[in-house]
């Protein structure tokens, strides 16, 4: 496996080297850099958004999920990026006609502009920087942890840790967001391939899908239905989970910029619908994993599952795919949270352009050393910490979208309930509040506040000002 | 407005409301009933299959809202 691993990682890593170049080159001022020209096609588009939107959680967490867990992992996440498709075409219009691709700066820099002071930026960057950072931290923790099981005495975690962030602080340091685009484009097709090619096996292995199911129930028929033998999918856990994924293009600023770089809004709305495709086809393919994994790994560790089934059982070439496929999720997802806090620091500055990228820059280099820093450091729960950072970015999900759907004056109101329920999110994730009121979970209960809220709020200052006009 | 615009922006209308209402339906026992997996399809348990017609469904009224998005008939320019 070692010749093919050095076969096709070094095809990856020349592929990367001469898009790193290109973009490099087509790279003539700031914008080009941070905003890749706003000319992004169908194509690169929706590669783009959904290699940055499907983590290395889909290749190793999703097939863990529905080993563990069961079917209802598809509710999970199948049907809520489903949805997500019908937010990115609804919201990415509302966004474009709210924004110019030549204006938009950046989400903070949105925030300030449209709640008129300079909190309402601070406080959406120190949300993803307090949530984002942790995340690409799993990312990489993840990622280095399979990497030292799946070949060990090559690298101590901490060693494929510092890898992963050099090669991805590279490439986006020379290239830009352009850079980016083309490592997720590549990213987003091997993913596709791979699990496709495996998930064909482990059909294969049971005859047909009938009989895969058919093994799967006199293993454990809890796996077939709702909430799965652990119950984890309960219908609130599910809704919650639905909430949260549904507020990912909005909150999540690497994600609000792909809508806003695409080339005009029909690509953009075109991008929507093969999310939606693209997104199925790659969930698809880790349902037959995962039930290959209950039948014939139903008793141990993920991390033994994934290396036996993703790189041992398989054949040399494809085994290869797979670690480089894990390597290149990680760093995708990883790369762009990472320029997006970079960019979202950029929007919140003034001053000359050229100091601006510096410090654009310098930050970006920060953010990276210190999620290599937590990825060192952290727990390996690895799918339940990130759920917490979607939740966290969901939660100023309601501040966004009024600011972007409305074009009235916006109370400062608005920034004191979105921060109050942050702090009480944070503060229940530490053990002092806790984490439910009457069986009902906190995340549920602090967005339907937030909901209500704000709506009273611009209800009440569009009185006002219809009042004040009488 | 002309009458097609009307019954495009309808159409629009529609496929919010209807994605609205798979989404409430997803989360119900319609979908997810608790602890069952028959009828199954082609040995399929009944909410993988029943997920996977919500899914598809979605999609296609994703790409419906594309071709009818009022964009495409409100003669505004991208932003306001």
């Amino acid at each position: 496996m070692t010749f093919w691993l050095l076969v096709i990682g070094g095809v990856y890593g020349v592929t990367l080297v001469v898009a790193t170049i290109k973009a490099r080159q087509a790279s003539h001022n700031s914008d080009d850099y941070v905003m890749a020209g706003s000319n992004v096609g169908v194509v690169l588009g929706f590669l783009t958004f959904g290699a940055t939107l499907f983590s290395t959680f889909t290749l190793m967490g999703m097939p863990d999920f529905f080993r563990t867990h069961g079917i209802g992992a598809w509710i999970f996440l199948a049907v809520s990026d489903a949805a997500v498709a019908f937010v990115v075409l609804w919201f990415g219009s509302k966004l474009r006609r709210r924004v110019s691709s030549k204006d938009f700066k950046g989400m903070a820099g949105l925030m300030r502009d449209s709640y008129k002071t300079p909190w309402a930026g601070y406080l959406y960057f120190a949300t993803i920087f307090i949530f984002l950072t942790p995340y690409v931290a799993i990312q990489i923790r993840g990622i280095s942890i399979f990497l030292n099981a799946a070949f060990p005495l090559t690298l101590p975690d901490w060693g494929w840790a510092a890898s992963i962030v050099v090669v991805m602080l590279i490439y986006s340091e020379i290239g830009g967001l352009k850079a980016i685009i083309y490592s997720d484009a590549l990213q987003g097709i091997l993913l596709l391939v791979v699990t496709w090619v495996i998930a064909y096996g482990c059909v294969q292995n049971f005859g047909s899908i009938q009989l895969m199911f058919d093994s799967v129930r006199e293993v454990n028929p809890a796996l077939l239905s709702t909430p799965g033998p652990k119950g984890l999918f309960n219908t609130q856990f599910l809704l919650a989970s639905f909430l949260v994924i549904l507020f990912l293009p909005l909150t999540q600023p690497q994600l609000a910029t792909r809508m806003i770089i695409m080339r005009d809004m029909q690509s953009m709305q075109q991008m929507a619908i093969a999310l939606g495709i693209f997104a199925i086809a790659v969930i698809l393919p880790t349902v037959a994993i995962g039930m290959y994994g209950a039948v014939h790994y139903a008793d141990v560790s993920a991390s033994e599952f994934l290396a036996q089934v993703l790189l041992h059982e398989q054949a040399p070439a494809l085994a290869a795919c797979v670690a480089v496929g894990l390597v290149a999720a990680a760093m995708s997802t990883s790369d762009s949270q990472l320029f997006a806090l970079g960019t979202e620091l950029r929007s919140l500055l003034s001053g000359k352009e050229k100091t601006i990228m510096i410090y654009t820059r310098l930050a970006i280099v920060c953010f990276a050393g210190l999620a290599f820093l937590f990825a060192i450091m952290s727990s390996e729960e690895m799918v339940l910490l990130a759920r917490v950072s979607f939740t966290g970015t969901a939660l100023v999900g309601p501040m966004i979208l009024t600011a972007v759907l409305t074009r009235r004056k916006l109370g400062s109101e608005i920034l004191i309930l979105t921060a109050t329920a942050l702090a009480l999110f944070l503060i229940s994730l530490s053990g002092l509040i806790p984490t439910s009121l009457l069986s009902i979970r906190l995340e549920l209960l602090l967005l339907l506040f937030l909901t209500i809220f704000i709506s009273l709020s611009v209800l009440c200052r569009k009185s006002l000002e219809l009042k004040t006009v009488s | 407005m002309k009458t097609e615009n009307k019954a495009k922006l309808l159409l629009w209308r529609f496929c919010c409301f209807a994605i609205v209402v798979l989404s409430v339906l997803t989360f119900t026992p319609l979908i997810i009933p608790a602890g069952t997996f028959e009828p199954s399809l082609f040995g399929v348990p009944f909410t993988l299959w029943a997920g996977m017609l919500i899914a598809l469904a979605m999609i296609i009224l994703t790409i419906i809202a594309s071709i009818v998005h009022p964009d495409k008939y409100d003669n505004v320019n991208e932003t306001e």
